[in-house]
C-alpha cells in the first residue's frame, strides 16, 4: 500500500470538476455520475493512504515545483499522518454521500452538472487543504475552498438573497484569509520556509522572535475565525443557508467549516510556541460557544437553528484548541461532522416533503417520516450530548481538556453553560420540530414574516403547504442512515482499545495528547445539567407553550437582543453603510473628479484644445512649410555654432 | 587687382545680378533667360579656378538642358501668362530669412580656417604626372576611383528617367487597361 | 588675389537668393529655378574648396567630382520636379503654390 498515491484524492474531484465543466453538457445527467466516481475514487484513495499509513507509519512526499534561487524553495506535497488522513477520510466520506444524497435531492435543478462541478471543486479544495504539506499550498487550497463555497451557497444566484448570502460569506472569510496571508508571509520571513514541518522546527528551536510569532499566529488564527465561522466573523454562516441544503451539509460538516480548525491543529506546535495565543484562542472559542448556542434558542427556521448550533460546536472545537487539546478538538469535529451532516440531510429531507423550514409549522414527522425522524434524534441528541452517542464522550473530552489543561475554572463554568444551553436548545428543536400540533404563537406572526418569510424561498415551495410527510426516496434515505449511526457510535473511538490505539487524542497527535481517561465527577455533573435541560424543555413541552419561553424564562431580557442577532449584522450593516460607503465615495469622488477628470481626461482635452489651437498652423501652403524649414535649418546652424 | 580678379568680379557681378533677377523680375519667362546668364556666369567662375570641365559641363547641361526644360516648363503650365502677383504674402519674411541666412553663412566662411593654398591651382598643374591635363587628371579619378558612385549615379538618372515618363503619361494605368 | 573666401561669399550670396526665391515665389516652376540657383551656390562652394584647399591633387579633385554628382543628381530632380509639375497642371489647372492648399487644417 503506497501512502503517496495521496495526491490522487484531490486531484480526482479536481479533474471531475475540469472534466463536467468543460464537457457537461454532453454527458449523460450533466456529467453527474463523472463527480460521484470521482468522490468515490478519492474515498478509494483514502483507505489505500489509511492502510498505508497503519503499514508505515506518517510519512511526506513532495516534488518541487520551483525555487527562487538561494530564497526559498516551493513544493506540491502531501503529509500523511493521522491528522490529515482522519481529515481525509473525514472529507472524502462525507462528500461523497452528499453527492448521493444531492443526486436525488437536486435532480429537478437546471445547473444539476454545474451543481457538482463546484461540488467536486469544493471537496478536492477541501482535501488539498487537509494533504497540503507547505502554507502556500494550503494558502491555496483555503482560498479555493473559499470560492466553492462562494459558488455553492450562491448557487441559487437568480435569487437576490442567495447572492447576498454569497458574497457576504466570501467577503468575510475573506476578511480573515487576509490576516491568514499575511501571517503566512511573516512566518517565511521569519524562517525562510513554507514547509509546514520546517516552519514547526524553526518554531521549536526558538528560531522566531516572540512578537513576530504572536503577530503572525494572531493573524493566521484571524483565518481560522473567518473559515470556522468564530465570533464576531461568525455571520456568514447563518446566511449559507441559502445554498441548496446538501451544500449546507458539506459545509457544516466536512469541508468549508472544518478548515479553520484544521489549521490550527496542524500548526498547533506553532501556536503552542506562542505566548498568550491559546488562551486567546480559548476565549473566542467559548465566546463563540456562547453566542451560537444562544441565537439558536430562538430561531424558528429548522436550517438556521441547525447553523447557529454549528457555530457553537465550532466554538467547543476552538475551546478545545485553546485548551491545549488537539485530540478533543478532532474528535468533536468528527463526531460534529457526522451528526451535522446528517440532521441537515434529515433537514433537507423533511423540507422536501413538508415544503416547510419553519420548525413550527413542521408536523407529523415523527409519523410519517420514521427512520428519518430516528437519525434526526439520535445526530440531535449526540450534539447535545447523550451518552451513548458520539457527542457525549466529545464534549466529555473537551471539558477534560479544560479541566487538564492551563485554563481556569472559570473556562469550565461558563464551558458548562454553554453545554446547557445546547441541550437547551436541542430539545427545543426536537420538541417543537416533531410535535403532532404546530407551534405558531399568536405574538409572532410579525416576526415570523420577517424571519421565516424570507426564509420560506430558501427551499423549493410549491403550493401544497399541508401534504402528509412521507418517507424520502432511498437515496436520501440511506445517506442518513449512515451518517446518523456513525455519529452515533463515532463514540467508541474514544476509548483506547488496545496497547497502541490508547483514545483517539493520543492516536491522532500522535501520542501528544494524554490517552483516554476519565474524571468521572465532571461526566456525571455534564450530563446531569444536559439532561435536567432536556427534562425542562419536555416540561414547557408538556405546558403547551413554546419550550423556549419557560424554560428560558432567565434569558427574557435578552431574548429580543438574540432575535436581532445581537446586532452582529446590524453593527456589521452600518459599517458597511456609513464607514465603508462613505469612505469609498470619497475615494470615488477623488478618482472621478482628480484622477479621472483633470487627470486622465485633463491630458486628453489639453490635447484636444492645443491641437484646436495648433491645427491653424497647417496652412496647407507649401511655402510656410518651406519657411519652417528654413527657419529650423537656420535655428540648428546658429545652435550648432554657438556651441562648438 | 590681378586678371583673375578681375574676371572674378566680372562673373560674380553678372551671377548675383542675374540671380537676383531671377528671384525679383514680374515675367517668368525673363527669369527663365535670367536664369541662363547667371549659370553661364557661374560656369565663368568655374573657369576662373581653372575647373574646365565643371565649366563645360556647367554650360552643357544648365546652359543648355535644364535652361530648355525650364522654358518648356513655364511654357507648358502656362505660367508666363500669370503676369500679376508671381510672389506670395510671405515675401517680407522671406526676404528676412534670406538675409540672415547670407549674413550666417558670410560669418561662417570668414571665420572658417580651412588651410588654403595662396593661389587656385589647377589639379592637374600639382599632379603627379606633369604632363597631364585637368581633364584626363578628373577622367581618371572619375573612372576608377569614383567608378562605383558613378554607376551609381547613372542608375539614378535612369530611374528618374523612367520616372517622369510614367509621371508624365495621360491618365492613369487603370484607365488604360 | 583671389582667394577662397571671395567664392564662398559668392556661394552665400546665391544660396540666399535661391532661398528668398523658394519662400517668395507663388509658381512652383519659380520654386524649382530657386532651388537650381542654390544647387549651383553649393557647387560654387565645392570647386573653390577644391580649387584652393591646401590638399593633395588626389583629395582636392573630390571637389569637382562631387560637383559633377551633384550636377547630376540635380538633373535628375529636375526632370522628376517638372513632371510632377506638370501632372499637377493637368489635375488642377494652376502650379500656384497657395492654391495646392489640400493638407490645410
Amino acid at each position: 500500500m503506497n501512502a503517496s498515491l495521496a495526491f490522487l484524492a484531490p486531484a480526482l474531484p479536481a479533474c471531475a470538476f475540469f472534466v463536467i465543466v468543460l464537457f457537461g453538457r454532453w454527458l449523460p445527467r450533466g456529467g453527474a455520475p463523472v463527480a460521484i466516481a470521482a468522490t468515490a475514487g478519492a474515498f478509494v484513495v483514502f483507505v489505500i493512504t489509511l492502510l498505508g499509513m497503519l503499514s508505515d507509519g506518517a510519512s511526506a512526499h513532495s516534488i518541487r515545483w520551483f525555487e527562487v534561487q538561494g530564497q526559498a524553495t516551493f513544493t506540491w506535497g502531501t503529509v500523511i499522518d493521522p491528522l490529515s488522513v482522519v481529515m481525509l477520510g473525514l472529507v472524502a466520506f462525507v462528500a461523497l454521500l452528499i453527492q448521493v444524497y444531492s443526486w436525488s435531492y437536486m435532480r429537478e435543478e437546471r445547473r444539476f452538472g454545474w451543481y457538482f462541478a463546484v461540488h467536486s471543486l469544493f471537496a478536492a479544495a477541501m482535501m488539498a487543504l487537509v494533504l497540503a504539506d507547505n502554507l502556500i499550498l494550503m494558502y491555496l487550497a483555503w482560498e479555493l475552498v473559499g470560492l466553492g463555497s462562494y459558488l455553492l451557497i450562491g448557487y441559487w444566484w437568480e435569487k437576490r438573497s442567495a447572492a447576498e448570502a454569497a458574497k457576504k460569506a466570501f467577503v468575510t472569510t475573506r476578511i480573515g484569509d487576509v490576516g491568514l496571508l499575511i501571517g503566512i508571509i511573516l512566518l517565511f520571513k521569519a524562517t525562510g520556509t513554507f514547509s509546514i514541518s520546517g516552519v514547526i522546527s524553526a518554531v521549536e528551536t526558538s528560531q522566531v522572535t516572540q512578537p513576530t510569532l504572536n503577530w503572525s499566529l494572531i493573524l493566521i488564527f484571524l483565518g481560522a475565525m473567518g473559515k470556522s465561522a468564530q465570533v464576531p466573523l461568525h455571520v456568514w454562516l447563518p446566511d449559507a443557508m441559502e445554498g441548496p441544503t446538501p451544500v449546507s451539509a458539506l459545509i457544516h460538516a466536512a469541508t468549508m467549516v472544518a478548515a479553520g480548525v484544521y489549521l490550527v491543529a496542524r500548526l498547533f506546535p506553532i501556536f503552542d510556541a506562542g505566548s498568550g495565543i491559546l488562551p486567546m484562542i480559548a476565549v473566542v472559542g467559548l465566546l463563540t460557544a456562547l453566542v451560537g448556542a444562544a441565537m439558536a434558542l430562538v430561531q424558528t427556521d429548522l436550517k438556521r437553528v441547525l447553523a447557529y448550533s454549528t457555530v457553537s460546536h465550532l466554538g467547543f472545537m476552538m475551546l478545545a484548541l485553546g485548551a491545549g487539546s488537539v485530540g478533543a478538538a478532532m474528535f468533536h469535529l468528527l463526531a460534529h461532522a457526522f451528526a451535522k451532516a446528517a440532521l441537515f440531510l434529515g433537514a433537507g429531507a423533511f423540507t422536501h416533503s413538508t415544503h416547510q423550514t419553519d420548525i413550527r409549522r413542521m408536523t407529523g414527522l415523527l409519523r410519517g417520516m420514521r427512520l428519518t425522524s430516528i437519525a434526526f434524534i439520535a445526530s440531535a441528541l449526540s450534539l447535545a450530548g447523550i451518552p451513548p452517542l458520539a457527542g457525549f464522550f466529545s464534549k466529555d473530552e473537551i471539558l477534560l481538556a479544560i479541566l487538564d489543561g492551563h485554563l481556569g475554572v472559570v473556562f469550565l463554568v461558563f464551558a458548562l453553560i454553554a453545554v446547557v444551553l445546547s441541550a437547551l436548545y436541542t430539545g427545543r428543536l426536537l420538541f417543537v420540530l416533531f410535535s403532532s400540533r404546530p407551534f405558531v404563537p399568536e405574538g409572532d406572526k410579525a416576526a415570523r414574516g420577517r424571519e421565516g418569510g424570507a426564509k420560506a424561498h430558501a427551499e423549493p415551495t410549491p403550493g401544497e403547504s399541508h401534504a402528509v410527510p412521507h418517507e424520502a426516496p432511498l437515496l436520501l434515505l440511506l445517506p442518513i442512515l449512515i451518517l446518523a449511526v456513525l455519529g452515533a457510535v463515532a463514540g467508541l473511538l474514544a476509548f483506547g482499545w488496545t496497547g497502541s490505539y490508547s483514545g483517539f487524542g493520543a492516536y491522532i497527535t500522535l501520542g501528544h495528547d494524554k490517552g483516554f481517561h476519565i474524571e468521572p465527577w465532571l461526566t456525571a455533573l455534564a450530563f446531569l445539567l444536559v439532561a435536567v435541560a432536556l427534562l425542562q424543555t419536555w416540561r414547557s413541552y408538556i405546558s403547551q407553550s413554546d419550550p423556549l419561553r419557560s424554560a428560558t424564562a432567565f434569558l427574557a431580557p435578552a431574548r429580543r437582543l438574540l432575535e436581532r442577532k445581537l446586532y452582529f449584522d446590524t453593527v456589521y450593516q452600518w459599517i458597511v453603510d456609513r464607514v465603508v460607503v462613505t469612505a469609498a465615495q470619497v475615494v470615488g469622488l477623488v478618482d472621478r473628479a482628480v484622477v479621472n477628470d483633470k487627470g486622465i481626461e485633463g491630458q486628453g482635452i489639453l490635447v484636444r484644445y492645443a491641437g484646436a489651437a495648433m491645427r491653424y498652423l497647417q496652412t496647407g501652403m507649401v511655402y510656410n512649410y518651406a519657411l519652417g524649414l528654413a527657419l529650423g535649418a537656420f535655428f540648428v546652424a546658429v545652435v550648432w555654432w554657438i556651441l562648438s | 587687382m590681378t586678371i583673375q580678379l578681375l574676371a572674378f568680379y566680372a562673373a560674380a557681378a553678372v551671377a548675383i545680378v542675374g540671380a537676383m533677377g531671377v528671384v525679383l523680375v514680374p515675367n517668368v519667362v525673363v527669369a527663365g533667360i535670367l536664369l541662363l546668364a547667371t549659370l553661364l556666369a557661374i560656369a565663368g567662375v568655374f573657369l576662373v579656378v581653372f575647373a574646365e570641365f565643371l565649366a563645360l559641363t556647367q554650360v552643357l547641361i544648365y546652359g543648355g538642358a535644364v535652361t530648355i526644360v525650364t522654358l518648356f516648363a513655364i511654357m507648358l503650365t502656362r505660367t508666363g501668362e500669370l503676369r500679376v502677383h508671381l510672389d506670395n504674402r510671405q515675401k517680407p519674411l522671406a526676404a528676412l530669412v534670406a538675409l540672415g541666412a547670407f549674413v550666417l553663412l558670410s560669418a561662417a566662411f570668414l571665420a572658417s580656417e580651412i588651410p588654403t593654398r595662396a593661389a587656385a591651382t589647377s589639379v592637374a598643374t600639382v599632379g603627379s604626372a606633369g604632363g597631364s591635363t585637368g581633364f584626363e587628371y578628373l577622367g581618371e579619378a572619375l573612372f576608377t576611383r569614383w567608378a562605383v558612385p558613378f554607376e551609381i549615379a547613372s542608375l539614378v538618372l535612369l530611374v528618374a528617367l523612367i520616372g517622369a515618363v510614367i509621371l508624365t503619361r495621360n491618365g492613369t494605368p487603370r484607365d488604360r487597361a | 588675389m583671389l582667394e577662397l573666401v571671395h567664392l564662398q561669399v559668392l556661394s552665400a550670396a546665391l544660396f540666399s537668393i535661391g532661398l528668398y526665391g523658394v519662400l517668395a515665389r507663388r509658381s512652383a516652376v519659380l520654386v524649382l529655378i530657386s532651388i537650381e540657383l542654390m544647387l549651383n551656390a553649393v557647387n560654387v562652394n565645392l570647386i573653390g574648396l577644391g580649387a584652393f584647399a591646401d590638399r593633395p591633387a588626389e583629395s582636392r579633385v573630390f571637389g569637382q567630382i562631387l560637383a559633377i554628382f551633384v550636377i547630376t543628381i540635380s538633373a535628375a530632380e529636375l526632370g522628376l520636379a517638372f513632371a510632377i509639375i506638370l501632372k499637377l497642371f493637368r489635375s488642377r489647372g494652376s502650379v500656384n503654390t497657395d492654391e495646392l492648399n489640400l493638407m490645410k487644417w
